[in-house]
């Protein structure tokens, strides 16, 4: 096992820059997920962790190792792909030995490494299977124990999920979880999955175009998104943004919506009367029969559990989460109540976030 | 009354139903019919008409039926005998250069690099080219009045005298062997080319993951997905190699003194310099039954090749 650490590492196509100067630092057992919307350079910076990219400027280091020239045989780590990329012609013992029979590790320790790897993924019975006479499922698991058999220090995985249906995807998201917590080796996920991120990560990497947006634990993340794009990333269903103007009155502070309408906010927040904001709300956090801002429902989804409202507030639809069911119909004027605690106030222009 | 009606109804109904499963029998026959006909007139009825003629002697106005005295000919023909052997190895020699350098055109082309598609154009050029028109060029090439290659030969050392190689009997073979090769090596890298683009290149990654250096990539990962197509392409071109009179005949008739004389340009010579066409077509089917003879054997190697892996 072993940390891995990514210094001011940038990634350039000719003129194309894909990353510009990303720092991280992934301690030692921990499960980093990268995630982010397509083309934000998650995929290009797991790549260059696993040697498959080349490193434009900047340093990676697993353990205390500059690995920037190291081959990726020699980086110790294993790589899951999306496509799993098994060897169509070796049957899954083979598959999973080959990287310790490269290595010239002796017959016997092979097959009991590979023995023990197919015990605990359940594989024990398709050991003599070619990769294409098994299931999606089944694959996905071949590719894991490929990954197991070497114990690298670093786990990467590509998108592993993505070509998995949604059933079973909910399903390889625990296990992959608990075999982490079993063997406690540093991994790398990557995913545009935020609720894959969610679930799995214990610190999240938010990318975008090539820049990172915030890490953080998942509830940091959800609770104090750094910026807009983040706030509007993590969570789901999203958080709602209305623009605003603030209106600052001695100990009185409040964002005025665009259609007149008011929206407390904390009197501690740095805003002058006058500046321009984005209000951000989580659909949960307002309350359907509150007091205060006016808005008309447009469509209502029931859920059994809960019911979500699509409202419209200030000519901005606005999604609202509630617990339990309704007997309001879409055309009712209702109202909406909003405590200023829970609302995310974002720079107007920056989409920083104001604290 | 009821009983009447039964009993009477019975045989009506059988024979319905016979009718019933004649035409459920007959209705797919029906469907494949244009295309069975159309098989049985350009390939089956030519076949069979071709093994007839060589139960015939031919002469300038009639043809009688021999039985098999064409087929005893063939066994104390000294001619046959050097034919087949130079078929051996005008075909082990054209197919043996055609693949390696068609395979390794192939991992070429595989790379990206600057000038790819024109490179790719020029590589696949000679293959349009009419064979013809190949064997003319490559028989100007050899011969030292007008081509330049036995002045090159001779510069280089390898040939004592500009001469020209397919006037010698002990060289003669590789005019047209190096002719078939230029002719035969596009073939190769443009069936492999495209079998090479269809490994994933996830593959070769995991493969550089797992240890593996460039030549365990090499024999792991791309060999494994050429196989079936090496097979098929191998079959192929062989058969194609051994039965392609042109280039032979056009820069050399088959000389000199029978030295490039292969089984297909004899063919050729039988039925229309000497106009026996029974006795061609008695060779015609030695060669086709020599051929079917490859293709079980070659078939039969890739099916256990399959399982064991």
């Amino acid at each position: 096992m072993a940390s891995v650490t990514i210094s001011n590492v940038q990634k350039n196509y000719g003129a194309m820059n894909v990353l510009s100067a990303v720092d991280l630092s992934i301690a030692d057992g921990e499960f980093v997920v990268l995630v982010g919307p397509s083309g934000c350079g998650k995929s290009t910076l797991l790549r260059m962790i696993a040697g498959l990219e080349e490193i434009s400027a900047g340093e990676i280091k697993i353990g205390e190792r500059v690995v920037n020239d190291v081959a990726p045989k020699d980086r110790d780590i294993a790589m899951v792909f999306q496509s799993y990329a098994l060897y169509p012609h070796m049957d899954v013992a083979s598959n999973m030995g080959f990287s310790l029979l490269l290595r010239k590790t002796a017959k016997e320790l092979v097959m009991n490494r590979v023995g023990s790897a197919a015990k605990r993924l359940g594989l024990d019975v398709l050991l003599q299977r070619l990769p294409r006479q098994l299931s999606g499922g089944q694959r996905q698991r071949v590719a894991m124990g490929r990954a197991i058999v070497r114990d690298p220090k670093v786990f990467l995985f590509d998108e592993p999920l993505s070509n998995l249906d949604a059933k079973l995807r909910v399903h390889m998201r625990t296990e992959i979880k608990a075999l982490h917590q079993q063997l406690k080796t540093t991994s790398v996920y990557v995913t545009h999955d935020q609720v894959e991120a969610m679930t799995m990560a214990d610190r999240i990497v938010v990318m975008h175009d090539g820049v990172i947006q915030q890490v953080g634990t998942p509830l940091e993340l959800y609770d104090h998104p750094a910026n807009l794009f983040v706030a509007g990333f993590i969570g789901s269903p999203g958080m709602n943004f209305l623009p605003a103007v603030v209106s600052r009155e001695g100990k009185k502070v409040a964002a005025e919506l665009t259609d007149g309408q008011m929206i407390a906010l904390r009197p501690e927040l740095k805003v002058e009367d006058g500046d321009r904001v984005t209000v951000g709300i989580r659909p949960e956090n307002i309350e359907v029969g509150g007091e205060g801002l006016k808005a008309k429902i447009e469509v209502i989804e029931p859920l059994g559990l809960s019911t979500q409202f699509y409202t419209k507030l200030a000519d901005k639809q606005v999604c609202i989460f509630a617990m339990g069911r309704t007997d309001r119909g879409p055309g009712d004027a209702i109202g909406l109540g909003i405590k200023a605690a829970d609302v995310h106030l974002f720079h107007g222009v920056t989409g920083l976030r104001i604290a | 009354m009821v009983m009447q009606s039964t009993t009477a109804g019975l045989p009506h109904n059988r024979e319905k139903a016979g009718k019933r499963s004649f035409a459920t029998a007959f209705e797919p026959w029906l469907y494949l019919s244009p295309a069975m006909v159309l098989l049985m007139l350009v390939l089956v009825v030519p076949l069979i008409f071709g093994i007839s003629y060589s139960f015939r002697k031919f002469s300038a106005f009639k043809s009688e039926y021999v039985g098999l005295a064409q087929y005893q000919a063939l066994l104390h023909d000294p001619n046959l005998g050097q034919a087949l052997m130079n078929t051996l190895w005008w075909t082990v020699a054209s197919l043996f250069f055609q693949f390696f350098l068609g395979l390794g055109l192939a991992l070429l082309l595989d790379r990206e690099f600057a000038g790819k598609k024109i490179v790719q154009a020029i590589v696949f050029l000679p293959w349009a080219v009419p064979s013809f028109l190949s064997g003319l060029t490559w028989a100007w090439l050899f011969n030292p009045i007008v081509g330049p290659l036995p002045h090159w030969l001779y510069a280089l050392g390898i040939q004592s005298a500009p001469t020209n190689i397919l006037s010698n009997p002990a060289t003669a073979m590789w005019g047209p062997i190096i002719a078939n090769v230029w002719f035969g090596v596009p073939f190769f890298a443009i069936t492999l080319l495209a079998a090479l683009k269809s490994i994933p290149g996830e593959l070769h990654e995991a493969a550089a993951i797992d240890g593996a250096n460039p030549w365990q990539r090499f024999t792991k990962v791309t060999l494994p997905f050429l196989a079936p197509t090496i097979a098929i392409t191998v079959m192929l071109r062989t058969i194609w190699i051994a039965t392609f009179a042109d280039l032979i005949y056009v820069m050399t008739e088959g000389g000199p003194a029978g030295a490039t004389n292969t089984v297909a340009t004899y063919i050729y010579v039988s039925a229309f310099k000497t106009l026996d066409k029974g006795y061609a077509s008695a060779v015609a089917v030695l060669l086709l039954a020599l051929l079917i003879l490859y293709a079980i054997v070659l078939i039969r190697i890739r099916k256990s090749l399959v399982r064991a892996s």
